[in-house]
């Protein structure tokens, strides 16, 4: 069942004179874990904007094609409507936390949208358990590390209980540890809540692992849309320079000895497997 | 950066802190109309030292003392201002009530800064914009309030980094005259307020992501009930407020040197 699902989307900010997304038709599925990638101003952001309606509702501009997200027309609703069914969590953890502690940010969405007390109460509290926070609840964000405050961010866009979460590029400003942390807490809630995911992230290797669905954009469009395993085989894909993973080069590699893999392996622990694999049919 | 340090508030958990923000406000209203009702010194300094238990209970001394002496210059500048024209007023004769009076005008200016600083050290700026809600005070305001505190921190982090920046790159911030000096900060500001822009935008987009504004009866995590505490505070408020009243009609004050062996 398609989520989100675009048709020749275009779009160009206001005083822009050529489109930033230019023709994108898109179809995503309920519980995918897409990872969206492509160098850095293809675009992403924008279209990142669109699935929540930022586009074209507080940014105004030209938007043409057609959007759908959880079978609403995204140009007949509003933000706050769209909000319920898609959060979006942004590249700068600092600028999207408002309030003085932790809690009460993660109950800011639900209090906008004027949910009971008790209500909100457990769905902070459930928020801040998925997330793995909820030692800091009474903590003010400026005490809290850049991955902690991402993790807030999540938890905050988590307690709306979305159909879809949106990260851009939610650990670009982090540590390779946090990041991790941050990959887990994301992989956990695609998995464990059904929650669609759209991960923007552009070191393909950190995020291929969890993602079943990639979808890579140059310069406005979408240049590649389809399995993390197919799209290392694209070599349009490579010259973007998206980061490809370590264990899909070695496959590379072998392949250029003359060594055949059975398939293209993501995760170095894959890669051991088939190597595995063919020794011991090089032995029998 | 110290003023911004004077800014932030310090968490505290203590028996004052917890009281209800529009309790202490009424205990300040009431401080405030008593140490306007009289001159005299003695129930100015009855006024102060009660006041020193709730300060000693929130644990908030070291800051107490520290906003007293930012109000030391001004209550000195209180205290002669009085003096002199009190001397020039009354015929030019230096006498002990004129000392006695200044004092107690001094005092009630005291009393004011003290039991506001109560209230300030002692309520977290959450609880105000929570009390200013349930006020109706309209939640924008309040909001706006609260993200102004939020980032207060951020934006000291920042500037100072960008002093740093430019620091490094050979800008003399402590040279010259008063003017030069006020214009030594001009590359400080430029990028602190067009990173500012940049950063509110950013938060813009975040709350209308996170449904701003998407249902007129807006809800909240917190609500302020009144405890027993704090009916302790208002009884007591209204207490000194009587006693206050009493003492105004029936007790012709007398002056502190009655008691003090001169
Ligand atoms: N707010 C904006 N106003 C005008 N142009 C913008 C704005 N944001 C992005 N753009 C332009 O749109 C293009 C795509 O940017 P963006 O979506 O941010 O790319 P990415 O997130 O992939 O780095 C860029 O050329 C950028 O200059
Ligand atoms: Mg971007």
């Amino acid at each position: 069942m398609a989520i989100i699902e675009t048709k020749n989307l275009t779009y160009t900010y206001p005083g822009g004179t050529t489109p930033s997304i230019s023709d994108i038709s898109l179809t995503i599925k309920k519980g995918e874990f897409i990872t969206l990638t492509g160098p850095s101003g293809c675009g992403k952001t924008t279209l990142c904007r669109c699935f929540n309606g930022l586009i074209p509702h507080f940014y105004s501009g030209k938007l043409e094609g057609d959007l759908v997200v959880k079978d609403l027309r995204v140009i007949d609703h509003s933000i706050s409507n769209l909000a319920r069914h898609v959060g979006l969590v942004f590249q700068n953890p600092e600028n999207q936390l408002f309030a003085l502690s932790v809690e009460k940010d993660v109950a800011f969405g639900l209090e906008n949208v004027g949910m009971p007390r008790e209500e909100i109460r457990k769905r902070v509290d459930w928020a801040l358990q998925m997330t793995g926070i909820e030692n800091l609840r009474e903590r003010a964000p400026h005490e809290l590390s850049g991955g902690q405050q991402q993790r807030v961010a999540i938890a905050s866009v988590l307690a709306m209980q979305p159909d879809v979460m949106v990260l851009d590029e939610p650990t670009s400003f982090l540590d390779p540890l946090g990041a991790e942390k941050i990959f887990d807490v994301i992989n956990e809630l695609n998995k464990k809540l059904d929650i669609t995911v759209i991960l923007v992230e552009h070191r393909l290797d950190l995020a291929s692992k969890y993602t079943d669905h990639v979808i890579v954009m140059d310069k406005g469009k979408v240049l590649f849309d389809g399995g993390p395993r197919e799209i290392f085989a694209s070599e349009e894909v490579r010259m973007t320079g998206v980061g490809i993973p370590k264990a899909v080069m070695l496959y590379q590699a072998l392949k250029d000895e003359g060594i055949h893999l059975k398939e293209v392996p993501i995760t170095s622990k894959e890669a051991t497997q088939l190597i595995r694999e063919i020794i011991i049919h090089d032995r029998s | 950066m110290s003023v911004f340090e004077g800014l932030r508030f310090r968490r505290v958990s203590s028996p004052i802190h917890k009281l209800d923000p529009r309790v202490k406000f009424v205990y300040v209203c009431t401080a405030f109309v008593v140490a306007v009702m009289f001159n005299e010194l003695i129930p100015l300094l009855i006024l102060f030292f009660i006041q020193i238990p709730f300060i000693l209970t929130a644990r908030v001394q070291r800051e107490w003392i520290r906003s007293m002496k930012g109000a030391s210059l001004l209550a000195l500048i209180i205290f002669v201002t009085n003096l002199v024209s009190r001397y020039l007023y009354t015929g030019h004769v230096w006498s002990v009530p004129l000392v006695e009076y200044s004092l107690g005008m001094t005092f009630r200016f005291i009393v004011l800064v003290e039991s506001f600083s109560i209230f300030f050290l002692t309520t977290s700026p959450d609880h105000l914009s929570l009390a200013l809600e349930q006020s109706h005070v309209p939640y924008e305001l309040c909001f706006a309030f609260t993200t102004a505190v939020r980032f207060v921190p951020v934006l000291a982090e920042e500037a100072q980094t960008i002093m740093d920046a430019q620091r490094a790159r050979g800008l003399e911030l402590d040279r010259g005259n008063f003017i030069k000096r006020v214009k030594n900060y001009i590359p400080i500001l430029i990028p602190l307020i067009v990173n500012s822009i940049r950063r509110s935008l950013q938060l813009a987009e975040a709350m209308e992501s996170r449904a701003w504004g998407a249902s007129k009866k807006r809800t909240n995590l917190y609500i302020l009930k009144l405890r027993g505490g704090d009916f302790g505070i208002i009884l007591f408020s209204l207490l000194t407020l009587s006693i206050a009243i009493y003492a105004k009609r029936y007790i012709l004050i007398p002056s502190i040197f009655a008691f003090l062996p001169i």
